[in-house]
């Protein structure tokens, strides 16, 4: 494949790493395939993957029919924590899985940060 | 005004979002996104949520028509959308043997978790090399025609063969599923 499997891998075990309260993230093909991720242990992959792409689409429906334009990025809300889906690019979704403790400000920033260093690889 | 759920299914390209376009009255909720799966070997664009029509029927029924994705990594939607249905259609396409198989698994994900009744739908029949209904029914795990889910076949791009299939299967809800599935 033409993408680097390993840099993005390499980018997403780093943002896990060194973040806090970030407990995973993944970065999959709109269709719902892994490209890579850095997940905790109990979750599939692949399963996850297709979650995130159906989610994205959704928004994106509601997003055009319910007049709210492009759809930059989707939160999920828990009790335990978030999941929040961002767009990145034509080809990938990122998402990414936070602890209820985790600042939004922040998490947001770095989320931004790490985004455009994917986009740099999947370029 | 009365409304009846019916979620169309069945493996990746058996023509679950062409059969929804083809009678929706509404443009279509439609979440294909570009393949890049196998799905790819046959066409370009794949459903990753589900799609929304709607038909009415008669004066006083209106017909929600949910399909889902065909891949089995979406089964959590095959799921959501089972849930609340009265009834379904599975899609099979007849020149693709091969996925006979994964078209029994899909009804057998179903039937697990619904009892509503089904029928079971053939498309691409006008292709080289379909099989006949007969053979895919035994394939599918029904060898006594008395004992399976009625049998329709149905071409995804024609509105009347759909609209057909889409009374037989309003039909057969209502005949209370006696003694098929
Ligand atoms: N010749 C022929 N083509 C058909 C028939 N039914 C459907 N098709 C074609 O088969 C293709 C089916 O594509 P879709 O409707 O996207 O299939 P799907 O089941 O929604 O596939 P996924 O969403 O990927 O699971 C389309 O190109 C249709 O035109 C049929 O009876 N005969
Ligand atoms: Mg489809």
């Amino acid at each position: 494949m033409a993408i680097s499997t390993e840099k993005l891998t390499h980018i997403l075990q780093s943002f896990v790493t060194s973040t806090t309260d970030i407990q995973g993230a993944a970065v999959v093909t709109p269709d719902g395939l892994p490209l890579a991720a850095s997940l905790p242990g109990s979750m599939d992959e692949e399963r996850v993957s297709a979650m995130s792409a159906a989610m994205l689409s959704l928004g994106d429906r509601i997003g055009s029919e319910l007049a709210r334009g492009g759809i930059d990025r989707i939160y999920v809300e828990g009790d335990k924590g978030y999941g929040i889906l961002t767009s990145c690019g034509e080809d990938a979704v990122f998402l990414v899985l936070a602890d209820k403790a985790a600042k939004q400000g922040l998490l947001l920033l770095e989320i931004k940060r790490t985004l455009s260093e994917l986009k740099a690889v999947l370029m | 005004m009365e409304i009846m759920r019916l979620v169309v299914t069945g493996p990746v390209g058996a023509g679950k979002s062409t059969f929804i376009r083809s009678v929706s009255e509404i443009e279509v909720v439609d979440t294909d996104r570009r393949a890049t799966d196998e799905a790819l070997l046959i066409k370009k664009r794949t459903t990753v949520a589900f799609d929304f029509g709607r038909l009415q029927f008669g004066p006083d029924m209106a017909l929600h028509l949910y399909g889902t994705p065909g891949q089995s990594r979406f089964d959590f939607m095959w799921d959501i959308l089972i849930q609340k249905a009265h009834a379904y259609i599975l899609l099979v396409a007849a020149h693709r043997p091969h996925e006979f198989r994964e078209a029994r698994r899909i009804m057998m994900f179903m039937q697990q978790r619904s009892p509503v009744p089904m029928i079971i739908g053939l498309t691409h029949t006008d292709c080289p090399n379909a099989w006949d209904a007969a053979n895919i029914a035994l394939a599918l795990g029904y060898p006594n025609p008395n004992r399976r889910p009625p049998l329709v076949t149905v071409n995804a791009n024609e509105t009347a063969s759909v609209a057909q299939a889409v009374i037989a299967l309003v039909q057969h809800t209502w005949s209370g599923s006696l003694a098929t599935t």
